[in-house]
């Protein structure tokens, strides 16, 4: 029973000042921005710092913010102009077209590490993520970020060329040509059951 | 061994909308190709190998917070001046609705105020006058209110009156009722919350004045709500 979209309300809330509006319009969002940077950078202090960049693009530009889209395909859009961006800079999972074994254990020692921060978490889960990210890293950043949009965050394929600025059928075959490797990998390694 | 068709087919696949003769044409050479049948069956394995993704707990960070409370001290005069009188309009529409609610009337006689709770033999009329009443009492200090907002370009406090006004066009008892259980809400929470939560009710005090006769007819022919 939401009278007003929450979302709307915790915006014009912390458009207004209020810090405790702001830190809850966070809270409803940061597990899907963090998991996101995961996936799209293979290690925590990378989606860390991938998830930071994002709240600090949604702070600086929520007076924007028109409310015609939906919040979190906004976010989802400063996720991926933050992730390209970063990628720039420093080139997230350099494993691309794979053959580099050395990036591959750097980015997994270091789940492996976070793992151990979090004694709770099963390992079997952080094992099948880790397997997920191994997959993800073989593709370009570009070809990573559509399997995100598409598979994680449903976006459609005209949300996604909108933000890639490419054509619809260009995700459509982007999206095509990710899959075609992931099965390539999957089936290779047998990776999951 | 190939076929020609499985790039575009596959492709055509995964769209988003896909009339359904093309559906309908892409399942049956699914179903008469094995080799796009095998490979469809390979890629969308890949796709739910990706599915088994398990949500990872969120480090601890401050979420911004600081930053956020560091930049919006600097404003902090301007918020203190409307603390105090955004009080006294808020405060009288909620008096108003709670008259229309709890159908009290109000009576000003020689001693004062005197005021009955779920009174039904209050008039129809009677209500009418003590609305025009209340309203005529309102209506300068909310305009001066208005006029402030409008000054200050305050777009977010629009946003979410516009929001507000969005869900009240179809004003019935239960909307009114979540709108008080959201402010409420707002002011139990902390002070800090309160004051915002406040600034938008004043906000959209000139449309409720402005809907109050709706409000009026609505009560009218309904037996008070509680
Ligand atoms: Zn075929």
């Amino acid at each position: 029973m939401s009278l007003i979209d929450e979302d709307a309300a915790l915006i014009a809330s912390a458009l207004n000042g209020s810090a405790f509006a702001w830190e809850k319009l966070v809270k409803r969002h940061e597990s899907k921005v963090y998991n996101l940077g995961m996936r799209l950078t293979g290690n925590s202090s990378d989606a860390m710092d991938l998830m930071q960049e994002v709240f600090l693009g949604v702070y600086r530009n929520l007076h924007r913010f028109r409310g015609d889209a939906k919040f979190s395909s906004w976010i989802f859009r400063i996720a991926h102009n933050k992730a390209v961006d970063m990628n720039r800079r420093k080139r997230l999972m350099t494993t691309q077209s794979s053959g580099n074994d050395q990036d591959d254990k750097d980015i997994f020692e270091s789940i492996a590490n976070d793992s151990k921060d979090e004694p709770d978490r099963k390992l079997g889960e952080q094992q099948q993520n880790n397997q997920i990210c191994k997959m993800l890293a073989i593709l370009p950043l570009e070809q990573r970020l559509i399997v995100e949009l598409k598979v994680f965050q449903s976006q459609t394929f005209d949300e996604i060329a909108d933000m890639q600025e490419i054509s619809v059928n260009t995700a459509k075959t982007r999206f095509y040509t990710a899959l075609k490797k992931l099965k390539v990998v999957s089936e290779e390694n047998h990776v999951l059951p | 061994m190939s076929c020609p068709k499985t790039q575009h087919l596959l492709q055509e696949y995964f769209s988003d909308d896909l009339a359904p003769f093309a559906r309908e044409e892409i399942e049956l050479h699914l179903n008469s190709c094995e080799i796009c049948g095998s490979e469809l069956e390979a890629l969308l394995l890949a796709q739910s190998n990706l599915q088994n993704w398990q949500d990872q707990r969120v480090p601890h960070w401050d979420r911004g917070v600081d930053l956020f409370k560091r930049e919006h001290r600097v404003s902090g005069s301007t918020t203190g001046f409307w603390r105090w009188w955004q009080w006294v309009p808020t405060a009288a529409s909620f008096a108003m609705l709670s008259i229309l609610f709890l159908n009290v009337s109000v009576v000003s006689g020689e001693q004062g105020f005197s005021i009955t709770f779920g009174d039904n033999s209050s008039s129809q009329q009677q209500f009418q006058s003590q609305l025009t009443e209340f309203q005529e009492l309102q209506r300068d200090e909310i305009q001066a209110l208005i006029t402030r907002v409008e000054d200050r370009l305050d777009s977010n406090s629009v946003q979410l009156l516009q929001a507000v006004m969005d869900q009240t066009q179809q004003i019935t008892a239960d909307n009114l009722d979540r709108i008080y259980a959201f402010f409420e809400q707002n002011r139990i929470r902390d002070l800090e919350d309160m004051r915002v939560g406040y600034q938008a009710l004043v906000d959209s005090d000139y449309e409720t004045i402005r809907t109050l006769q709706q409000l009026a007819q609505f009560v009218s022919y309904q037996e008070p709500v509680r």
